[in-house]
């Protein structure tokens, strides 16, 4: 028990970054780099955080009582699944490097409407949230986070092997021969988005409470590159690619601890180093290179 | 908003946005040859700064490991050298850190003909690196140069539209008139110089431009070094009007070059001027009952373009691989 006391929260906070990190994957999976997750996430937290502090939402808490930090991972999730839809359906049409800058785009502009409304407490943000179904300890919350990754690989596994599934790589794999083929890629790659999105908000409804408090510094552009920087140092073509990199690089902080100020300066070079030497990502390294999918991941830099 | 409400804004927006087109040159220049943004490009632009400043006022600051460093030990006054060769010198030196970028972390990946995505990954390890190291040398700190920088020149030019006094700072003027010499040496380079010549071949097409004797490789080097002149000296530019405000003050304007890129064409040197001058304008414009949304402005602008006009105002439409 003192070891989860210890170091509860890291261990919570390694399995949320790997569910932020599954979150970008998902775009991966049908070829699309999209760098929105962080705004999803920042979203769903500013959701929950405001039903759970917001004093118009009081008689739904009594009423509801626990079942308030159900209410909102759902409609945290549903609210993004919404937003989602409206900035994917037009933004998809983008691809490579151009929808990666729509949705850095896309963020930046959330974040400077959380410092500008009242609703969500401005610079200052929202604070004293309470903790999901009267947690003592931090690390409860990997009761929370655990099933959530677990349930998101089950279903990532489930969505790879169906029909969809198949339909994302095909268009991640060449867009113009899937559409020939009768798959139309825009829908898919919206589902893709939506899917992210929607794992992202829920993501951040759990952590408002998590982290006790929220604002505009929780989606950023820093987070973004970081999200992306676990699906790549994981591995971009294998689900356990974001799981890898995204508790591996989310606990490298820790690990360099003893070197103080000079751990987030290794940690850039650990960035520079894993994209020279690991081109596949961590996984990789596991996993036997298959004929067909040999040739790297294009990435599709219109020129 | 009348007249002179009107001029002042546009002055302002014109010395601000000639700032951002030159800070987006280095993006385009790099874009427009190897295809791929480079991250580290808003870490440059910091560090141009805090090398123009420790140049020209001989410390590196008060904070850090390198607090009370004296650079020149035994000269009365910190620096021997003016601003203006502290300028230069200090572009130069973000010019051969941008060289040592692509040496170290683009070249192994182009060598290998890695994704481009590992090439963006890669830079922002560099601008993380950088950003934190400078962050270890010289600390958290906001700097400001000394007002003494621009020596006898007046400290502000003044003159009345009707009765309105229109103010412009001197640093506005410095900031515009540097900007457009280095944009029109840059074009004059580029569109008349065997340099510019070979620059534009390898942009076109590397492979070809390499069978008909252009070292590709020299040519991506040169592109880096004036990429991060360009960016150093924006950096310099920036912070001599409003301060060098800690390390990470290079992310923001960073992610501005972004939109300003997008906004004139990807890899458009052209459009690159023109998109900073238009973002600078839409920024200055911002009335004022909105200014907490000024900083958003270039982000609008830039989702909005990409939405409506992906290839941007001066950029060749994207041709499809089919």
């Amino acid at each position: 028990m003192d070891f989860l006391q210890n170091y509860g929260f890291l261990l919570a906070t390694l399995v949320q970054q790997a569910l932020l990190g599954l979150s970008l994957y998902f775009p991966l999976l049908s070829g699309q780099l999209s760098l929105a997750s962080p705004g999803f996430y920042a979203l769903g937290g500013y959701v929950a955080a405001i039903l759970l502090v917001n004093p118009a939402f009081a008689g739904l808490r009594d009423a509801l009582g626990n079942w308030t930090f159900v209410l909102t991972w759902l409609v945290a999730g549903l609210i993004c699944a919404v937003l989602g839809l409206l900035v994917g359906i037009p933004a998809l049409r983008l691809r490579g490097i151009y929808l990666a800058l729509a949705t850095v785009a896309f963020v930046q502009i959330l974040q400077y409407v959380a410092l500008n409304l009242d609703v969500t407490g401005g610079a200052v943000g929202l604070f004293g949230i309470p903790q999901a179904f009267g947690f003592q300890d931090r690390w409860q919350y990997l009761l929370l986070f655990l099933p959530l990754l677990a349930v998101t690989l089950l279903f990532t596994r489930q969505l790879e092997r169906s029909r969809t599934g198949r339909a994302f790589r095909a268009i991640r794999d060449d867009e113009l021969a899937a559409d020939a083929m009768g798959i139309p890629p825009t829908r898919y790659k919206v589902l893709a988005f939506v899917i992210g999105a929607v794992l992202a908000g829920i993501v951040g409804a759990m952590s408002a409470p998590f982290l006790n408090t929220w604002n505009a510094r929780q989606g950023t552009f820093d987070a973004s590159i970081a999200f992306l920087a676990y699906v790549l140092i994981g591995g971009s073509r294998n689900m356990w690619g974001p799981v890898l990199g995204g508790t591996l690089l989310a606990a490298l902080p820790e690990v360099l601890r003893p070197l103080q100020d000079w751990r987030l300066v290794i940690n850039g070079l650990v960035l520079v180093l894993a994209s020279l030497y690991l081109p596949q990502g961590l996984v990789g390294l596991f996993t036997r290179r298959r004929a067909p999918s040999a040739r790297p991941a294009k990435a599709e830099v219109a020129k | 908003m009348d007249f002179a409400q009107f001029l002042q804004n546009l002055l302002n927006g014109l010395s601000i946005g000639s700032v951002y087109a030159i800070f987006a040159l280095g993006y385009t220049l790099i874009f427009s040859i190897l295809g791929i943004i480079n991250f580290a490009h808003g870490a440059i632009f910091a560090l141009g700064a805090y090398l123009t400043f420790t140049l020209a006022v001989g410390e590196f600051g008060i904070n850090g490991i390198l607090k009370n460093v004296d650079l020149f030990p035994g000269v009365e006054g910190g620096s021997p050298i003016g601003f203006p060769l502290a300028l230069l010198l200090g572009s130069l030196l973000a010019g051969l850190l941008g060289v040592l970028i692509e040496r170290f972390a683009f070249r192994p990946l182009r060598a290998r003909g890695a994704d481009p995505l590992l090439a963006l990954v890669s830079s922002l390890g560099v601008a993380l690196v950088l950003v934190n190291l400078i962050q270890l040398l010289v600390g958290a700190e906001i700097y400001s140069f000394p007002s003494t920088i621009y020596g006898s020149l007046p400290p502000a030019v003044r003159f009345d539209v009707g009765d309105t006094p229109i103010v412009i700072r001197t640093v506005q003027v410095i900031i515009f008139v540097v900007s457009l010499v280095i944009l029109l040496l840059l074009g004059y380079v580029i569109g008349r110089t065997k340099i510019g010549k070979a620059l534009r071949a390898v942009a076109e097409n590397p492979a070809t431009a390499s069978l008909l004797g252009i070292s590709v490789d020299r040519y991506i080097l040169i592109t880096f070094f004036l990429s991060g002149f360009l960016g150093g000296l924006a950096g310099t530019l920036v912070s001599t009007s409003f301060g060098i405000s800690g390390p990470y003050f290079g992310v923001t304007y960073g992610l501005k070059g972004l939109a300003v890129i997008v906004l004139g064409g990807l890899g458009s040197i052209p459009g690159a001027v023109v998109g900073g001058l238009v973002i600078g304008l839409a920024e200055a414009f911002v009335p004022a009952q909105f200014s907490a949304y000024k900083e958003a402005v270039a982000f609008a602008i830039l989702f909005v373009i990409l939405l409506v006009r992906p290839q941007g105002l001066l950029g060749r439409a994207v041709i499809q691989k089919v």
